[in-house]
């Protein structure tokens, strides 16, 4: 289809010639993301201030042409994938740290930033950012805020949600606005609070005000084996069962841990049926007794093989298997489908054990690595795509997947977004007025529907997933 | 007072059928649960029906492993922490004015308590809501686990809404294990300047306080949470009296009778605090920024006090006084600037301004 040509030239007076992308060869390195649809824009717009960004999407109003925000495109829901084609908005020219104010403690920046640069400068201010994907050496703040990304440590700190203090944000007209700063207890209604995690539908962001934390003064990091999955999950749920909330709590299966060995060396137990990386941190006194507590705690459901970080590069290297864990996958098949879903924490051994059945019934190999104390499991179809027809199959395990996580009480997702991928699993849980009260969210904000069309809600337009329809539908509005 | 009737309904379709028949008919809804903020925002510009949440007060689920609770939104806060405290859990919140909040009351207005420190506010841990609508629906956004972006984040609009995008019914939270340990300490001084450098002090200990109040009076409480030898260890460290632990219930119950909340960037709020002068009574939370002012003085002494606070990024909202004070000096004060957004919010769940008519902002 394409842009006009005019259209392309008034993007380009907008931003400047060598910032828009149009010719179809350079925009096809911008049909994905790190999920496994793809689109390619009709143009990419690299913009490098709040008033280019509005500029483009007033033109994109004008001319009713979709707008879709994009960071480094390391979403794993389809999120900054151009469905309906139009300007991918490209924020990463926009990646300055424009403040960092070690008495408030908070950081202003643009939304291209990279989660561990804004870490790295905090760290001169013993202080740092909290949430922290896997994904953090290259996602932004920008798609962390549009996703409310999580990670690793948002067990005892909360998501990106949690720590997003305001925003400067361009809504569909191209307006510029502030939602809430540094104030708490803010006047009106909360529009930071849904804009945080909208997925690019409701707004593009250009600057994020967020909240640093101290660093602790010790940090204490244990590796424990366990026999099987279900050891290991029941190891979690009674470490938070008496009381204990660690800083991160996290667990890999066996073919995880394989891989991962492989790769990094970093002395995981190949023999364990899962493994534990559960880390807390605070005053020396605390991080020892609540370490003590919790090897403890593991010991009495057959933890073994507990082995604590002696050393910050011991400590690293624990977690560079943790955060590489994807990667590493790739020693195993080349390529994975991510998923994401949440169950109460006490369903784990449930659901885990029938994301196994599941990958066994389509022969295809699932690694387990996820978020265990938040329930939050991530289970990685592997599989290679020159095998003659594997995409569908992998996609219908993945959808068989979901659908187990939301028939134990669950959620579609914990941290990568509805996006694309999602979408057409929203009726799952939601119920039509749920939905709609959603729908007034967007209408009230965006009525014309340029923002990221063809995301989080059901796309009457797309193919049906072979499981919709099939089952039970809008599980949370019924449980009420 | 501009209410007419009260009506109770027994469950959530009951209510949302009164709500879409109230709207039907053009008459006002004025949302209530224990009446503990009934005096918060302006007064409203019509009459009509008071719908009490308070039959509606079920524990709907409690998962202890999964520390997820969800209830009716006409339970207390107290009925809810004695459910939870059977499994050493718990929710932190400890709201002024208390007891008698219920949780659709706390999450409709805000209200927070000194654990907003450590824990943050509900906003913070309010995983699941459903609301009753004006046109008669039901509507439910998020869940019942601990971490979900399945859609957009409605608990955060109808947080601190004051009921105008529809009637809080039923909400999920996540729940938090009671500390380990729990120690109360205080210092009292002789000038308010000497307190604050006692807050300072205690605030930038290497474990931080989970609560730390400051009041006009020289006093200063801090609560640490958390493991046994860390927290004495602390306590040690900073020198302070033990105190009970429970000053923090009987500083719960406060609540002037004239009371403005002052929410400003932490870092400002001493200098706004010291504007207000020697013979005024305040209690402050200098770790998140917030303090509130038993207003001795009139609508004037509000407003210049609101100038100060907004010019320095904050807000002053008006917690409780009578009809007349809260016309006079506003409840809420210059609206934000983008109100007009806000509006369209309204507009898209609340047409014709059926729930609180003219008081709140939007």
């Amino acid at each position: 289809m394409g842009l006009a040509p005019e259209v392309i030239r008034e993007l380009r007076r907008a931003v400047g010639r060598e910032h828009v992308i149009a010719s179809a060869n350079d925009l096809r390195i911008f049909e994905r993301d790190a999920s496994i649809e793809g689109a390619a824009p009709d143009a990419v717009v690299l913009p490098a201030t709040t008033a280019e960004v509005s500029s483009v999407i007033k033109l994109a109003a004008k001319h009713r042409i979709p707008v879709v925000p994009r960071g480094a495109g390391t979403g794993l829901s389809g999120g900054a994938v151009t469905i309906r084609g139009g300007i991918a908005l490209q924020v990463t020219r926009m990646r300055r740290i424009l403040e960092i104010d070690p008495v408030a403690q908070t950081a202003l920046v643009e939304p291209g930033v990279v989660n561990q640069e804004l870490s790295l400068a905090a760290a001169a201010h013993r202080l740092f950012y909290a949430p922290d994907p896997s994904s953090q050496k290259a996602c932004t703040i920008g798609g962390n805020a549009a996703e409310n990304s999580g990670g690793p440590h948002c067990l005892y700190y909360g998501v990106t949600t949690n720590h997003v203090l305001g925003m400067e944000v361009v809504l569909a007209d191209g307006s510029v606005h502030w939602v809430s700063g540094d104030a708490p207890d803010r006047v009106g209604l909360d529009l930071c609070g849904v804009l945080v995690g909208s997925e690019g539908t409701l707004c593009a962001i250009t600057k994020i005000k967020v909240r640093l934390l101290r660093t602790p003064p010790s940090v204490a990091t244990l590796l424990a084996a366990f026999p099987t999955i279900e050891t290991a999950s029941q190891a979690v749920s009674a470490v938070i069962g008496r009381g204990i909330v660690p800083a991160a709590l996290e667990m890999m299966d066996r073919v995880t841990v394989g891989a991962v060995e492989a790769h990094y060396q970093a002395g995981y137990p190949t023999d364990a049926g899962a493994v534990l990386l559960v880390e807390v941190d605070g005053i020396p006194e605390s991080t020892r007794e609540l370490m003590a507590a919790i090897r403890t705690v593991l010991a009495e459901n057959q933890g073994y093989a507990m082995r604590e970080a002696q050393s910050p590069s011991e400590r690293d290297l624990l977690w560079a298997g943790r955060k590489g864990a994807i990667g590493a996958l790739g020693r195993i098949k080349p390529n994975y489908y991510l998923h994401d879903g949440v169950v109460p924490r006490s369903r784990l051994p449930q659901i885990l054990s029938a994301v196994g059945e599941i990958g066994v019934h389509y022969k295809l190999p699932v690694a387990n690595v996820f978020h265990a104390g938040d329930g939050n499991l991530h289970p990685n179809i592997l599989f290679d795509l020159r095998d003659a027809g594997v995409l569908p199959q992998v996609e219908s395990a993945g959808e068989e997947m979901l659908r187990a996580v939301v028939e134990l009480g669950g959620a579609l997702s914990g941290e990568h977004g509805i996006g694309l991928e999602k979408s057409a699993f929203m009726p799952w849980v939601f119920s039509a007025d749920d939905l709609d009260a959603m729908r007034r969210v967007k209408g009230a904000l965006d009525g014309a529907g340029i923002m990221n069309p063809g995301k989080i809600f059901p796309d009457p337009d797309r193919k049906v997933p072979h499981l919709a329809g099939r089952t039970g539908v809008a599980i949370e509005a019924k449980w009420w | 007072m501009s209410r007419t009737t009260v009506e109770k309904p027994a469950t959530a379709e009951e209510l949302a059928r009164r709500l879409h028949d109230a709207a039907e008919a053009g008459e006002s809804v004025f949302p209530a649960g224990g009446g503990r903020a009934a005096q918060m925002g302006d007064p409203p510009t019509r009459k009509g029906v008071e719908i009490r949440t308070t039959a509606l007060d079920r524990v709907l689920e409690h998962s202890q492993a999964d520390m997820v609770v969800s209830v009716e939104a006409g339970i207390t806060l107290e009925a809810l922490q004695a459910e939870l405290g059977k499994s050493g859990q718990f929710l932190p919140l400890d709201p002024h004015n208390s007891p008698g909040h219920t949780i659709g009351g706390l999450l409709a207005t805000g209200w927070t308590g000194p654990l907003r420190l450590r824990y943050g506010s509900a906003r913070d841990f309010l995983i699941g809501i459903r609301v009753a609508l004006p046109d008669g629906r039901l509507a439910s956004a998020g869940g019942r686990v601990v971490k979900n972006v399945s859609g957009y984040d409605l608990m955060k609009l109808h947080y601190g809404a004051l009921g105008t995008l529809g009637v809080i019914v039923a909400a999920s939270f996540k729940v938090f294990p009671k500390a380990l340990h729990d120690v109360t300490v205080q210092s009292t001084h002789d000038s308010v300047d000497q307190a604050w450098a006692a807050a300072e002090q205690a605030l930038t200990m290497p474990m931080a306080p989970a609560a730390l109040e400051l009041f006009s009076t020289g006093r200063v409480l801090a609560r640490f949470l958390g493991s046994p030898e860390a927290t004495k260890r602390t306590v040690a460290d900073l020198g302070w009296t033990e105190a009970d632990g429970s000053v923090w219930a009987e500083h719960s119950k406060a609540a002037p009778p004239l009371w403005a909340r002052i929410a400003a960037p932490r870092h400002q709020l001493r200098t706004i605090l010291h504007e207000l002068g020697a013979d005024q009574q305040w209690w402050a939370s200098p770790g998140t920024g917030i303090a509130n002012w038993a207003i001795a003085g009139g609508a004037d002494e509000v407003r210049s006090i609101r100038a100060l606070v907004a010019a320095a990024g904050g807000s002053l909202v008006l917690m409780a006084g009578p009809d007349e004070f809260r016309h006079d000096a506003g409840a809420w004060g210059t609206p934000p600037a983008t109100l007009h957004l806000m509006r369209r919010l309204r507009y898209a769940f609340d047409p014709n301004q059926v729930i609180n008519p003219g008081r709140f902002v939007v």
